[in-house]
């Protein structure tokens, strides 16, 4: 088995008394597409956002690519390789375009090679034709696209998605489905937290679940199973 | 007094380029933008600052800041005049009645005024966006101004708020100024104590001065303003 791209150990967070995670250890393989279930409340978002490093928690090591981590300033480490979308996802008061640009700007790319990818992001996503308007005009479909275009544009090692399909309708639903598909296909790996049985049952899709606070023994949903201690 | 005559007057004064009129009014477009200038980078951090983070004695500074805001401008130029005259601590910087004095009197009239604006417009942000700044890749830093550019609207509201009390106000800067022609003698001043004398037309003049300067800034400014509203 190949070496994990992601691999945390000892992880755990608490809210005052309340313990919300647990987990022993947890790795990611490069190029893979994991779905991260559970029922509300069991910690699925603090994972994310604690694997993204935007949020604290009790880590004993944190190794991307084999290399351990300082915990103190894990995100600085990660921020060019690991990327959170939120399930309601923040655009940016500037148009689409700037929008998808924005993670290119911040790792100084050049203007002409900005443009150029700016261009395949948004016809990857198929938002072309919001390019330059303001995020408040946007459906929830639509932001949703947008928000994967910025990601996938960044070309991260490991993509972080929270509920991606929630409270879109059906036809947002499967053009948002249909672009997480392609994102999984295009090696990248992904952690998807969800409820969303089309997204579960996409092909090659490894099943985390999580449950008092730790994660469990993958379900039988019939697919490969994750790697889990 | 002939309101008529006067205004014509006025008018004759700004269009022929008389050289006093606008002496007085470069001496308070220099006095003030230098004023702002140098303290709205400091008090937009200060109020980034207060705004996202959480230590003690946090909300004793808001309090006072906020407080700041109805301090009288003559208190102002009072506690400053204490400092600078001849016996008081400062006097050796011999700064009392010149523009620099005046200079340091508006800033800590704005100083207040931007803090308490800026915290106000940092906290109506969605907490969402420095998160996603970062998720993105942004520092720190950069995700900090990203935030602040999605506030600007606040942020730029602080600023016409700042230059606009700093620009009229008539007591600091007659205290630390002295009104010396030509050196320290501003638009509020001028108003005040030539209109005291009976010389309306300049007043009337330099009204109109003040009422365009901040109409012409606010257009100006509002340009990199954005739209604001609901979102």
């Amino acid at each position: 088995m190949s070496a994990p791209l992601l691999r945390v150990t000892g992880l755990r967070k608490e809210f005052g008394s309340r313990r919300i995670l647990d987990i022993p250890e947890i790795k990611l393989e490069a190029g893979k597409a994991y779905v991260l279930t559970g029922d509300n409340g069991s910690g699925k978002t603090t994972l994310l956002r604690i694997l993204a490093g935007l949020e604290s928690a009790k880590i004993e090591t944190y190794e991307f690519e084999d290399r351990a981590l300082p915990l103190a300033s894990l995100r600085d480490w990660i921020r060019y390789q690991v990327i959170y979308v939120e399930q309601h996802p923040y655009l940016f008061n500037t148009t689409i375009a700037h929008n998808i640009e924005y993670g290119l700007k911040v790792r100084r790319i050049a203007k002409p090679i900005r443009d150029t990818l700016v261009s395949e992001a948004l016809d990857w996503a198929g938002v072309n034709h919001v390019s330059n308007v303001a995020p408040r005009h946007l459906s929830g479909g639509e932001k949703q696209r947008v928000a994967l275009a910025r990601t996938k544009i960044l070309n991260p090692k490991l993509v972080l998605l929270d509920e991606p399909t929630a409270n879109l309708d059906q036809a947002a639903r499967a053009q948002t489905i249909a672009l997480i598909q392609k994102m999984c296909q295009e090696n990248n790996c992904v952690l998807i937290a969800c409820h969303d049985h089309d997204i579960i049952r996409l092909p090659n899709m490894n099943i985390l679940t999580l449950a008092d606070g730790t994660l469990q023994t993958p379900s039988s949903s019939g697919v490969k199973l994750a790697v889990i201690s | 007094m002939d309101l008529f005559q006067s205004t014509r007057d006025a008018f004759h004064l700004l269009f022929s380029g008389d050289r006093e009129l606008w002496g007085i009014i470069f001496v308070s477009l220099r006095v003030s933008l230098t004023a702002l200038a140098i303290v709205a980078p400091i008090a937009i951090v200060a109020g980034y600052f207060l705004a996202t983070k959480r230590f003690l004695g946090r909300r004793t500074i808001v309090i006072v800041i906020q407080g700041l805001l109805s301090f009288p401008t003559v208190v102002v130029g009072l506690v400053l005049y204490m400092l600078l005259s001849r016996q008081g601590p400062l006097g050796s910087l011999h700064m009392l009645f010149t523009p620099s004095a005046m200079i340091l009197g508006q800033m800590m009239i704005v100083l207040p005024v931007l803090v308490a604006f800026t915290i106000s417009a940092v906290q109506g942000a969605d907490p969402r966006a420095h998160d996603t700044a970062i998720g993105l890749g942004a520092s720190r830093v950069r995700a900090s101004l990203t935030v602040l550019w999605e506030v600007r609207f606040g942020v730029m509201a602080a600023i016409f708020n700042g230059f606009g009390r700093i620009i009229s106000e008539v007591g600091a800067a007659l205290m630390l100024g002295g009104n010396i022609a030509g050196l320290t003698r501003n638009i509020p001043t001028t108003i005040a104590l030539e209109t005291s004398k009976g010389e309306f037309a300049q007043g009337i003049a330099l009204g109109f001065v003040l009422i365009a300067l901040a109409l012409g800034l606010n257009f100006t400014l509002a340009r990199f303003q954005g739209e604001g509203g609901l979102k």
